[in-house]
């Protein structure tokens, strides 16, 4: 049925005499759901799937879905890769994984339960005290608490894998902070963005009452029923999966927070808000839990909450899932799970594990040893930054030798486990499907009875055809993952996914524009989802604020650098005197102006007169001086990156396509005009970010933030400017040249010329620039809109003394710009050589504007104080 | 014979601290041979949230919070404890004779006793058997030495190897460090004794507590002369935890006083805490252990 023209694409594949082949039923001829897949896929033509191949790399880009790796400098914030061929499943099949599934879940779920209760598993010899004991994730400080609810385990996770006969085997478990199903739903929008002609004739089960039991199963657990607070704890933007943690926190409508952001008062979890402390209910974690509560856990973390354990111990907090769960990630309880599972259930597993060998025991070590090239040798506790895990047939005998020593030593740290082969799944690689090994995690939650199974999952595949180990971190594709059920039914696509409608930013325009957006269903979701008023977390409104300052300050830069380049080549165009010297005046005041020091500042400073453009060049692109374009941009991005959930998908493709442009720019020969005209494209993409922010950031308090960080960096940069060109006083053209770049490089000539319609003159260009209440450029205007955010800002009232700081700052502040004349400021000295009321007015108006940040800090963004871990003695003795 | 134990911790801020998190294992437990009559815990400030509980070893735990600005700190534990001798020479005479390697076979034995004894066989961070710990420990633990002899006789090598010095060593000085120097205080003695007894596969423990120090005769005692005080403990089936103060070189009875014990220090560590503060503090501690 495979129409020839897929003949190409097909190419080899069934020559390759691969592992079991997940395409064919067992009488060799395709399963009928792969057959209408690919009636499908062929009907889409090559030169149509290639190009939406790159519509896909694109969609996962623009929205900013990436993957970082770990100790790779160029690894953070990786592109996640999605392959257009889903993983098929069918219906029959996944109906015993299903039940296995929550089989195991139910199974391991006791299992937490028994370990940190009453230990009858070890007592009655079913699971050796050194396999739990000797785990790092045993937590000694978890025991004994109480267990109210029927699950202790909330989430639970797997990897499973087919082999070539077809068995499906567990190789991994997942219970601390499974991650993956944020990324197993951006796959399927994309897939049903991208390629729906896909699901035809497919009846494709949806991912969404997955999503709907996690949310339920979160704010069910809260001890405090009525509008329970939920948050996502995330160890923060450099973490692998950051991605994904922004990403649910805009899909289920909870805060992203970072440790600092909580504290613990009263055995009470609070978010430190703008506004205060809000109480926490329930926290969904996404740190490993040893990391959770420096008081009582590991002590220099600086990813967790002082007094965490006692919040959980006091029950006025719930975590998912529980601290201590780290425990179940441990292979070496597999060998025992059977036995387990009929002291329980008096049932067998209905998912096999994969063989496994516990050196905690004298047989099973002697076998591990003696068998240990062929045998993958695992350690029983999982580092999430380092491989616990080493294929044994890989290994140089020197290295065999090194770790059958490591072994012997501590033999209740290993497990060996055998090598399965996995089945292969097509896949598309460059031009051709061809065969690769396929893993499969899938998601479980807790609904208070039993446990719901995502219908579907993320897949990954090796990155060539014969690699058996598949890990994120050591690349590989993704795919969709399909639950195909028997009957096809005509005219009905599945691919709609329920949505929550709250708090949305990121993905919700993406998703409506689907055409098959499922009304009934967001209606129902509607429902779910408490409205409580939206909060800004401190540590967010921060990095809101320096997004703001560092957007400005790179604008600013931006603006004057090409005002200089401008200057200059016109000046070396005509060689006037007075051109020579308001160049240098320029340059001068361009390093004062971007604290690129010492650039153009001093002896050497002078040197480059003559050929500026070296400087100029480094100013641009050197990454490593700091004050430069780069070093600001890498400064803004890292901080847009930080608050990721609250970029719009149009945000992020302007933001994707200036670090990009950036990129390329590096790589191209460089004429004077092409950087100009690169400095030109860069203003108006940070422009466009700028503006689409206004339009679009999900919190009205977030944009206060960020625009207040705005208006205090264009503030202090124009009196930077101002104070570097207009406080000498030169001959008249050299004046005149000078305030001319200053009005350009503020986008003010032609307001000039609008409202004086007059010659340059400076009474008249600072009037326009300081005090002018109309001029959106002028110094008031800025101070003026300050002030008004600072007023609205709520106010804590645990500082409550009168006025805040930095309100009567800015009173103060604006007062003064208000009391100032231009006449005054135009005063020469008695020398007559500078303007020295201008320079005393403009240092004043620095130190207002430099302080104010430290105030506003000091009140809003607390979390700064740094965390001290006090002993007593230094030493027993 | 009682004793009235006054344990004085005293913090002093350079900068006022707004927030602190604390945990004190300074309320000594009752144990064989040892009755903890009374103990009150006074804190100064007066602290917002206090919850006492018994951590996983059975360890009386206080964890308080101040939540209000102060610029000192100080915790002081009085307790009140009947210390009587309980007498296993027999038990030791008999069971004491086991050759050590019969008597760590035993402990795999189905006993809940010994279950849980297992637990304070492996290593932990302070107690690796790295830098030679293991050939130090078998200098004692010949092949079938009866094994109270062969802890006695590790307890007394300890004792003569190592030089007590305070001050060379801090609570994060790694065990081979204090191999390599060969000096330390009771803490680090404690550790390479349990080190010695986990290399070989013994269960050994961590204990915190007190010791009574007498003024030579004639002279009166001062105040708060006494300090903190460590050593460790080993299990031996039939006879059960058996304690060895490697510092005095005795075995502790009447005049050592138990706080509580764990896998080492970090799990029984007096005071420790969190603040939110970047300035430095002072700290002083006193310690007075005398007869009712």
């Amino acid at each position: 049925m495979i129409a020839t023209r897929q003949a190409s694409l097909f190419q080899n594949y069934f020559s390759s005499n691969y592992s079991y082949n997940e395409l064919l039923g067992e009488d060799g001829s395709l399963r009928p759901y792969w057959q209408t897949f690919f009636e499908s896929f062929s009907h889409l033509g090559p030169e149509e799937i290639q190009e939406r191949r790159v519509a896909i790399h694109r969609f996962l880009k623009e929205n900013g879905v990436t993957y970082n790796i770990y100790g790779d400098p160029q690894g953070l914030n990786r592109p996640w890769n999605l392959d257009v061929i889903p993983f098929l499943i069918s219906k029959d099949e996944w109906t015993t994984i299903e039940n296995g599934l929550v089989q195991r879940a139910e199974l391991f779920n006791l299992i937490l339960k028994d370990i940190y209760g009453q230990q009858q598993l070890i007592k009655n010899g079913l699971l050796p005290i050194e396999l739990v004991y000797n785990h790092p994730g045993f937590l000694r400080e978890c025991a004994g608490l109480k267990q109210v609810d029927k699950h202790q385990l909330v989430l639970y996770s797997t990897d499973i894998a087919r082999s070539p006969d077809g068995k499906v085997w567990v190789l991994n478990d997942r219970t601390q902070a499974p991650s993956g199903s944020g990324y197993a739903l951006e796959n399927r929008m994309a897939m049903a963005r991208i390629m729906p002609e896909l699901f035809d004739g497919l009846k494709v089960k949806q991912l969404s009452p997955y999503f709907t039991d996690l949310r339920n199963a979160l704010t069910s657990m809260a001890t405090n029923q009525t509008q329970p607070r939920v948050v996502i704890l995330t160890p923060g933007p450099r973490n692998e999966t950051y991605f994904e943690h922004s990403y649910l926190s805009s899909y289920l409508g909870y805060t992203l927070v970072q440790g600092d952001d909580l504290m613990v008062k009263d055995n009470i979890v609070w978010l430190k808000t703008v506004g205060g402390l809000e109480r926490v209910d329930v926290i969904l974690r996404r740190v490993d839990d040893v990391y959770c509560d420096p008081l009582e856990l590991k002590e220099d973390s600086q990813l967790g909450v002082a007094g965490l354990m006692q919040a959980v111990r006091s029950g006025n907090v719930k975590i998912a899932n529980p601290l201590g769960s780290g425990i179940l990630e441990n292979p070496g309880i597999m060998p025992f799970l059977p036995a387990i599972a009929k002291y329980y259930f008096n049932k067998p597993l209905i998912l096999p594990n994969i063989a496994s060998w516990w050196c905690g025991q004298p047989k099973e070590m002697k076998y591990v040893l003696e068998n240990i090239s062929t045998l993958i040798i695992k350690k029983i506790y999982r580092d999430s930054t380092v491989s616990t895990s080493v294929d044994g047939s890989l290994l140089s005998e020197k290295r065999i030798q090194e770790l059958k020593e490591e072994i012997k030593t501590h033999p209740y740290m290993y497990v060996g486990q055998e090598r399965v082969t996995f089945s292969s799944t097509p896949s598309l690689s460059d031009k051709k499907v061809e065969p690769r090994n396929a893993l499969f995690r899938s998601f479980l939650v807790s609904n208070n009875d039993s446990y719901t199974v995502m219908k579907g999952g993320l897949t990954r595949t090796s990155s060539g055809s014969g690699n058996m180990i598949i890990s994120n971190q050591l690349g590989g594709m993704s795919k969709d993952t399909w639950i195909i059920s028997p009957e096809t039914e005509k005219g009905v696509q599945n691919t709609k996914i329920a949505f929550n409608n709250s708090l949305q930013s990121q993905s919700q325009a993406q998703i409506q524009s689907q055409s098959q957006f499922q009304l009934q269903s967001q209606q129902l979701q509607l429902d779910a989802v408490p409205s409580y008023k939206s909060v800004l977390p401190s540590h967010t409104a921060e990095n809101l604020f320096w997004v703001g300052r560092y957007a400005e300050r790179f604008l600013g830069n931006a603006r004057f650098l090409r005002t200089v380049m401008q200057a200059i080549i016109e000046g070396s165009r005509l060689q006037l005197d007075t051109d020579k010297i308001t160049d240098q005046a320029l340059l001068m005041a361009l390093t004062h102006y971007t604290f690129t020091y010492p650039g153009f500042i001093g002896e050497a400073g002078k040197a480059k007169f003559d050929n500026p453009w070296k400087e100029l060049y480094a100013m641009m692109f050197d990454a490593t001086k700091s004050g430069g374009l780069t070093y600001n941009f890498a400064l803004f991005s890292r901080a847009v990156n930080a608050v990721r959930d609250h970029w719009s998908t149009d945000t992020w493709r302007v933001l994707r396509s200036m670090e990009e442009h950036w990129i390329e720019a590096e790589n191209i020969q460089h004429t004077h005009f092409k950087m100009i005209a690169m400095l030109d494209d860069l203003i108006t993409s940070m422009v466009a970010f700028i503006g689409l922010n206004r339009e679009s950031i999900s919190r009205e308090q977030g944009w206060s933030i960020m625009d207040t960080g705005r208006k205090i960096e264009a503030s202090i940069l124009l009196v930077n400017m101002l104070r570097a060109t207009l406080v000498n006083k030169y001959e008249d053209q050299v004046a005149y040249n000078l305030q001319e770049a200053v009005l350009k490089s503020n986008e003010s000539l032609v307001n000039y010329r609008y409202k004086y319609k007059a010659h340059l003159q400076l009474p008249l260009v600072l009037e326009l620039m300081l005090l002018d209440e109309n001029n959106p450029r002028s110094l008031i205007y800025q101070v003026f809109r300050i002030k008004r955010y600072l007023e609205s800002m709520p106010h804590n009232p645990l500082n409550m003394n009168g006025l805040p700081e930095h309100v009567s700052l800015i009173n103060e502040l604006y007062d003064e710009l208000k009391g100032m004349s231009k006449e005054e400021l135009s005063k020469l000295d008695e020398s007559g050589g500078t303007y020295e009321n201008l320079d005393d007015f403009l240092a004043d108006m620095y130190t207002y504007l430099a302080t104010i940040p430290n105030a506003i800090s000091k009140t809003y963004f607390k979390h700064t104080q740094p965390q001290r871990q006090l002993f007593t003695a230094d030493k027993i003795t | 014979m009682t004793y009235k134990i006054v344990h004085k911790t005293e913090y002093i801020y350079f900068e006022p601290i707004s927030l602190c998190h604390n945990m004190a294992r300074l309320v000594p437990r009752s144990t064989i041979g040892q009755n903890c009559k009374k103990s009150t815990v006074v804190i100064d400030p007066m602290p917002d949230v206090i919850n006492e509980f018994e951590d996983f070893f059975g360890n009386k735990v206080t964890y308080f919070a101040i939540q209000h600005e102060h610029s000192s700190l100080s915790v002081t534990v009085s307790s009140e404890i009947e210390r009587s001798t309980v007498s296993t020479k027999e038990a030791i005479e008999t069971y004491g004779k086991t050759p050590w390697e019969d008597a760590r076979m035993q402990l795999y034995q189905p006993r809940l006793d010994y279950i849980d004894a297992r637990q304070y066989v492996p290593e932990t961070a302070a107690t690796t058997f790295e830098s030679g710990i293991t050939n130090y420990a078998l200098v004692s633990f010949t092949p079938g030495r009866a094994i109270y002899e062969a802890i006695h006789d590790l307890m007394e090598r300890i004792y003569k190897d190592f030089q007590f010095k305070p001050g060379f060593t801090t609570v994060a000085t790694p065990i081979s460090e204090v191999m390599k120097l060969r000096k330390g205080v009771c803490q680090d003695f404690a550790h390479v004794g349990i080190a010695c007894l986990r290399s070989i596969g013994l269960p050994a423990r961590y204990v915190s507590g007190y010791i009574e120090t007498l003024p030579p005769p004639g002279v009166e005692k001062l105040v708060g002369v006494d300090a903190s005080h460590a050593w460790f403990s080993v299990f031996i089936p039939n006879i059960g935890w058996k304690d060895f103060d490697p510092t005095n070189n005795v075995v502790p009875s009447e005049q050592h006083i138990t706080i509580g014990w764990g896998r080492d220090y970090f799990d029984i560590t007096p005071l420790k805490g969190v603040i939110l503060s970047s300035g430095p503090h002072r700290l002083s501690v006193s310690v007075d252990v005398r007869r009712a």
